[in-house]
């Protein structure tokens, strides 16, 4: 799988579970948290997204992530 | 909360409690009350620092600022309101890892009882996320105010531990029985958007901003009502949940002697509770 697939996957979650958003506006180089993202919503998109990838990452990997396309490089060292 | 306790629940425990709670000051630092002139009382669970998690001394500082309302005869309906952010993140992480010890902690479940006790009718008025026992708290109130934008969810099963304080039986009540289940038992943290149109029990799902202003209205629509009227409305209507909390206590304390006992649910607990 390469890196644009998973961030199309991570794109679907956060549209899932965010608000009056389009899959336009979202660019990978910000984080969840410009588009209106709290914590949980964060900790959904990822959960959701690690499960569609059939990925297990520990929480502690994830903490210094600052973009979505940083979690999709963390995501890719695991697929 | 004098004599013979309903629940059997240790006398001793009860009666430390309100005890510390009596000789402590009534307005702590973890919860703000304020009651105002036409019978409307406002709970706000006020723990920045805890995110309303429930450790022993907010509890106990909970208990007590309900056990205040509940004296004050001229009370007619309560608010109870959390954070912004955080309604209440239900129980605290070192208490859990006491649970897997062995230590007992009953006093989760004196939130749900004393909730479900209150002689008024309660409106929750969830601003933030209401996670575990912080949704099940929601559960034990008459009228539910959700937010859009925040998250509801019974995280128990994520920790390896069954459910508590009610849940099985109050989280069905409020969000009908089978979305309760699914959030029973996926641990699932929806989004009040989410919940819209899944057809729950709660009143209303407002955006963030608009949930104390629903709130403040349904309780001066029930301020206008004769205050005796009302009590004895409430007794009536919580007879339910008080038989509902009776059952589902027999189930939950027996599932919680197992799941708390399971190794795994100590590792599970230190990994995976969320800061």
């Amino acid at each position: 799988m390469d890196k644009a697939k998973i961030i199309e996957v991570i794109k679907k979650h956060i549209l899932e579970n965010l608000e009056d958003l389009k899959e336009e506006d979202i660019d990978p180089k910000k984080s969840m948290k410009d588009y209106g993202a709290n914590s949980l919503d964060i900790i959904e998109v990822v959960s959701c997204s690690m499960r569609e990838l059939n990925i297990k990452i520990p929480r502690s990997e994830l903490t210094d992530i600052q973009n979505i396309d940083q979690l999709a490089d963390k995501f890719l060292q695991y697929v | 909360m004098r004599g013979i306790h309903p629940y059997g629940l240790k006398n001793i425990d009860l009666q430390n409690l309100y005890d510390k709670g009596l000789k402590g000051e009534i307005m702590s630092k973890r919860i703000k009350i304020e009651v105002r002139d036409n019978g409307i009382a406002h709970l706000k669970m006020n723990d920045e620092k805890g995110k309303n998690e429930f450790n022993d001394d907010f509890i106990s500082e909970l208990i007590q600022g309900l056990s205040t309302l509940e004296e004050n005869n001229k009370i007619k309906v309560l608010i109870l309101s959390g954070l912004n952010e955080v309604f209440s993140a239900g129980a605290n992480k070192q208490n859990l890892l006491d649970l897997c010890d062995g230590k007992i902690h009953v006093k989760d479940l004196l939130i749900s009882e004393k909730l479900i006790f209150t002689p008024v009718p309660v409106i929750a008025a969830m601003e933030g996320h209401a996670v575990g026992g912080g949704l099940i708290m929601a559960a034990c109130c008459d009228i539910v105010i959700a937010a859009r934008e925040s998250r509801y969810g019974a995280v128990f099963m994520s920790l390896g531990f069954t459910p508590g304080m009610g849940c099985t039986q109050l989280l069905p009540e409020l969000m009908g029985p089978f979305i309760a289940s699914e959030m029973m038992f996926t641990g699932k943290l929806f989004k009040g958007s989410q919940l819209v149109d899944k057809g729950t029990n709660i009143n209303y799902i407002l955006s963030k901003s608009e949930v104390m202003k629903k709130a403040e209205d349904l309780a001066l629509q029930i301020s206008e009502k004769n205050i005796k009227s009302i009590q004895l409305l409430k007794y009536t209507l919580s007879a339910k949940k008080k038989k509902l909390l009776i059952d589902a206590r027999v189930h939950e304390d027996f599932m919680h002697r197992l799941s708390f006992a399971f190794p795994e649910t100590k590792k599970m607990i230190e990994e995976k509770y969320g800061k």
